[in-house]
């Protein structure tokens, strides 16, 4: 169908919003300026240019980066002008990064409707699309002899579902953004990095080979690291042990670099195995491999699935990467890029069935130690965003455990599930937060994300409050919001197979979730004192007067609470996917009575939050935690992450860089120094024989003559001893 | 009874002492004594082989000596030559030593 | 032994001393006077070879012209005043040895190369009569006929007018 086929355009559509926006709006922009500095804009403002008159020389500087930048030296900047923090401000948004802004946006909500519209389509008439899929491009790049390497995309069933996700959050991120972002410098850069990370998302998820999806893969890494460190100027702050914007996207990349170190190489096994990138034609191909290289090679493909969703031991870059402004964390570090990963793996289950059950273990054993570890961490952070980010690692470590416990007949639907709720919950949890964040920057003109400081915010940002709440029960797997029917699923694959390490791990973060997602919840709205029993309002332990975010802010959050809670009612979706498996059985599910041991422990959790954040003073249960030796002890490795921060840094700078200056000393002294050394041995060589020649003719008379005496010498030795 | 190699061995020393004087003398004007015992222990030898010869008769091929006139005569010419440079170097550098004339050194 | 090896011997001795003498003596002058004896020396030998127009041309040219040009040279080059105005320079005992290796190579192919000429020599010859050593050199040097030296006589007269030229044009002063 023609329908399907325009998907390849979809594709390409975000990319040309990121070319529209770098080199037409931006040049606009800078061209629109005149002379004296000053920017054309339509509101008719009096003063001088954006920049307070003093523009002349930074003004016509051609970088616009760095002529945004100066904005937050100038001294009239309205109310933004006592900010403490070096995120460089704009008072107003010139005309050309409103159009950046509507740019993209125009051009996403054209690829979610058009995605929306797939969805439809393919739910009431499963047949037109071919279970394979489709190929929507296709382009020889190199043919060498028997092997080919092509640029393929494709469209079939699963591809359509995370496409759904991708451009639904992509949209209403972006939509938030234009409210988010409205003083920011940059904006247009912004909005086109934002337009980049949707086309790289799209092309991992459109990938018909692994070089494809490698591709995209490293894309999306660029775009995250160039939209965690959107903000080049931000210094660290090491007292709150927060890196700078430009250090942690750099751990990003690197760390994702590390993953992906294993994932070439086990791709690699797979091609000089089977001779082929093709997913189609590797699923038929791996049936005759070698099953032990088979399995290694799917383990080492995993490791990229590692690093890209921050599970144990490459977790360490996604709570550096909430340095980010919160949109970016919302798209990409909850719902879609680190989703990539779990994409990967339920693209290539067929690989990972055809190898040893012992793949399959492996995920679901580092996706469950995951999801325990980052929930016992996130019991104690203070840092708002920090929580979300241990929550999201956690969260990725339940779907690969999903992935890994699935069997043959649900394949890859009950992780699949669980990314496809978690994706809306998650960002709407992100986005709440950069809402109440939004607030308190603007009441205490100073960036706050500690949840110490916070308290109370329900009465005075209502809307942001209640669909956190609703966020928040989806999360701890409250019964029948959307997060409850994927969490269940899981966990009752793991009871009926009989692993009772990964129930029991799963299971006690179910609990471990609920307490700690609620305990957020109750810091930052509620606290002692407020109504509903401390649930809503209270004391605000912070400056100012926060208050509701405008609606280019709120709007996203009531449209993502909506898919927070009816997600889950989608029971075809396993059927979507494989038509094979069975639907979610919804009456099935609530007979069994292991489902509601994971409710029970949910509540368990929800309750113990409720009762020491909103019944206790937050000084007398610190107080307890300090005095008790054992507790206090656990607090401070909890809180410093188990220090497996500090740890890779030593590694890295002992281990890594001693082995580098080892390396430069080797290069220096015995590389160089051969190198070197051959022309110094040549020079001095020829500097000494030249002294030969004295100039003073005895010299040459004493070599001549000598000459004649060692022959004559030679000829006498030759003829006496020699003859006969 | 004198033979050739009497002649032959006076000539070698003569060549030798010559050869020892031009190389390891500083003053030119030494090298150049050193030369001309050089030309003269040639000149013996030359003189030596023309009274020696019994091949042809001696009337008609004394090409020795002739040898000999020429040898002079070329050392004459060379020795007032060369003691004109070296007068010449003496006006411009004030000194004889020839270990300092080594301007084409390297 | 007979008269004609004595005078050999004497002159031989006093040869080589005088040229010892000529290299070894510090004071140049002294060395320049050495080197008259050793001129005379040789002409003395020339006339053991019955060359005595060589020995003649000999105490003519070398001991009279050259010896005065050397001394002309020498007072014209004065270094005043030193102690030793007739120096060697470093390499004075390579210079030995090297010199001792050239001799004894040449003393050795003298006396033991299968073409050394030890014969018993016939001075005096077959003289025709009227023909004297002198005569005879200058019908060889001058003579029309097919076996004559008149060609390097000329050769050697311009050799000559070279030299004085040239002496002339590097002396000057100017």
């Amino acid at each position: 169908m023609a329908l399907y086929q325009f998907s390849g355009l979809i594709l390409l559509a975000p990319l040309l919003a990121f070319a529209v926006i770098i080199f037409g709006t931006r040049p606009w922009d800078l061209l629109s300026r005149d002379k004296s500095g000053k920017a054309i804009n339509r509101a008719g403002r009096a003063e001088a240019g954006p920049y307070g008159g003093e523009g002349d020389s930074t003004s016509s500087h051609a970088d616009a980066h760095a002529v945004e930048a100066h904005g937050s030296a100038g001294d009239d900047h309205g109310e933004h002008g006592q900010d403490d923090d070096d995120d460089p401000k704009v008072p107003y948004l010139t005309r050309g990064a409103k159009v950046s802004g509507y740019v993209a946006i125009a051009i996403m909500a054209l690829a979610c409707i058009y995605s929306w519209v797939l969805l439809i389509s393919t739910l009431i008439d499963p047949q037109t699309l071919p279970p394979q899929g489709i190929t929507v491009f296709q382009y020889e790049w190199l043919v060498q002899g028997s092997a080919s390497y092509v640029v393929a995309f494709q469209l079939d069933h699963l591809a359509i579902a995370m496409m759904v996700v991708v451009t639904t959050v992509s949209l209403l991120v972006q939509f938030y953004s234009q409210g988010y972002m409205e003083d920011s410098a940059g904006y247009a850069r912004f909005f086109s990095y934002l337009s980049l990370f949707a086309f790289s998302m799209l092309v991992i998820v459109f990938a018909r080979n692994f070089l494809v999806i490698f591709v995209g893969w490293e894309l999306v890494g660029l775009s995250s690291y160039l939209l965690i460190g959107f903000w080049i100027n931000k210094r660290a702050k090491p007292e709150e042990q927060r890196p700078s914007p430009a250090n942690a996207a750099l751990q990003a990349f690197v760390v994702n670099r590390v993953g992906d170190v294993g994932f070439i190489i086990g791709i690699m096994i797979l091609f000089t195995s089977t001779g082929t990138f093709e997913f189609s034609q590797l699923v038929t191909r791996v049936q005759t491999m070698d099953k032990t290289l088979l399995t290694v090679a799917m383990i080492l493909v995993f490791c990229g699935a590692i690093g890209k969703s921050a599970q144990v031991p490459l977790h360490v870059w996604l709570p550096s990467a909430m340095e980010g402004p919160t949109p970016v964390s919302a798209l990409i570090h909850a719902a879609t890029m680190v989703a990539a990963g779990v994409y990967m793996v339920a693209r290539t289950y067929p690989l990972f069935a055809a190898a040893d059950p012992a793949a399959f273990e492996v995920v679901a054993w580092v996706g469950a130690i995951t999801a325990t570890f980052a929930a016992t961490i996130a019991l104690v952070q203070t840092d708002f965003k920090r929580v979300l980010a241990f929550s999201t690692i956690s969260q990725l470590g339940y779907m690969f455990v999903g992935l890994g416990v699935a069997g043959p007949e649900l394949q890859s639907g009950p992780g699949m599930f669980h990314l496809f709720t978690h994706a809306f919950f998650k960002a709407l949890l992100f986005l709440g937060a950069g809402s109440v964040l939004h607030s308190l920057h603007h009441a205490t003109h100073k960036e706050v994300q500690d949840m110490r400081l916070m308290g109370g915010l329900a009465t005075r940002m209502p809307i942001t409050a209640i669909t956190w709440l609703i966020a928040t029960l989806a999360i701890s797997g409250f019964p029948f919001f959307s997060g409850f029917f994927s969490k269940e699923t899981i966990i009752g694959l793991t009871f009926e197979r009989g692993d009772w390490g990964l129930y029991a791990l799963t299971l006690g973060t179910a609990g471990l979730t609920a307490f700690y997602m609620l305990r957020a919840y109750i810091q930052a709205f509620g606290g002692k004192g407020g109504r509903v029993g401390g649930l809503w309002g209270g004391t605000y332990r912070g400056v100012g007067e926060p208050h509701e975010s405008p609606r280019t802010i709120t709007i996203p959050l009531i449209l993502l609470a909506i898919p927070s809670v009816i997600a889950g009612y989608w029971v075809g979706f396993f059927t979507y996917l494989n038509p094979n498996s069975p639907s979610l059985d919804i009456g099935q599910m609530l007979a069994t009575p292991d489902t509601w041991i994971g409710v029970v422990v949910s509540l368990v959790g929800l309750a113990v939050a409720y009762v020491l954040y909103a019944r206790v003073e937050p000084a007398k249960l610190h107080s307890v935690v300090q005095n008790n030796v054992v507790l206090r002890t656990l607090h401070r490795i909890l809180y410093n992450r188990y220090y497996i921060d500090e740890l890779y840094d030593l590694f890295v700078r002992y281990v890594v860089l001693g082995i580098s200056h080892i390396e430069q000393a080797f290069d220096t002294y015995i590389i160089d120094g051969l190198v070197n050394g051959a022309a110094r041995a040549v020079t001095t060589l020829g500097r000494d024989t030249s002294k030969v020649e004295t100039g003073r003719v005895q010299t040459y008379m004493i070599g001549f003559f000598g000459g004649i005496a060692v022959l004559a010498v030679i000829v006498f030795v030759l003829v006496t001893y020699v003859r006969g | 009874m004198l033979t050739l190699n009497h002649f032959l061995v006076l000539g070698a020393i003569l060549f030798c002492i010559g050869l020892y004087g031009a190389i390891s003398k500083r003053n030119a004007i030494a090298v150049l004594m050193g030369i001309e015992i050089m030309l003269n222990a040639v000149n013996i030898t030359m003189v030596g082989f023309s009274f020696f010869d019994q091949v042809r008769p001696y009337s008609t091929h004394l090409t020795g000596q002739i040898f000999a006139i020429f040898i002079i005569t070329v050392a004459a010419a060379e020795a007032a030559v060369a003691l004109a440079m070296i007068i010449a170097i003496y006006r411009k550098r004030d000194t004889v030593d020839v270990g300092e004339i080594d301007m084409m050194k390297w | 032994m007979d008269l004609a090896t004595l005078i050999f011997w004497i002159f031989a001795v006093i040869l080589v001393g005088a040229a010892l003498a000529v290299v070894g003596l510090r004071n140049i002058v002294h060395s320049a006077l050495a080197l008259v004896v050793v001129f005379a020396m040789a002409a003395g030998i020339y006339v053991l070879l019955n060359a005595e127009f060589i020995a003649i041309v000999q105490i003519l040219i070398y001991a009279g012209a050259v010896t005065i040009l050397i001394l002309f040279a020498l007072m014209l080059t004065r270094i005043g005043g030193q102690a030793r105005t007739n120096p060697t320079n470093r390499l004075w005992g390579i210079a030995v040895v090297i010199c001792a290796l050239v001799g004894a190579t040449i003393v050795y192919a003298a006396a033991y190369s299968p073409r050394a000429v030890a014969n018993v020599g016939n001075g005096a010859g077959q003289l025709p009569p009227g023909i004297n050593n002198v005569v005879a050199i200058g019908q060889l040097l001058y003579s029309p006929t097919t076996y004559s030296y008149v060609l390097p006589f000329e050769v050697a007269s311009l050799v000559l007018l070279v030299a004085i030229v040239g002496a002339i044009v590097i002396g000057r002063e100017d």
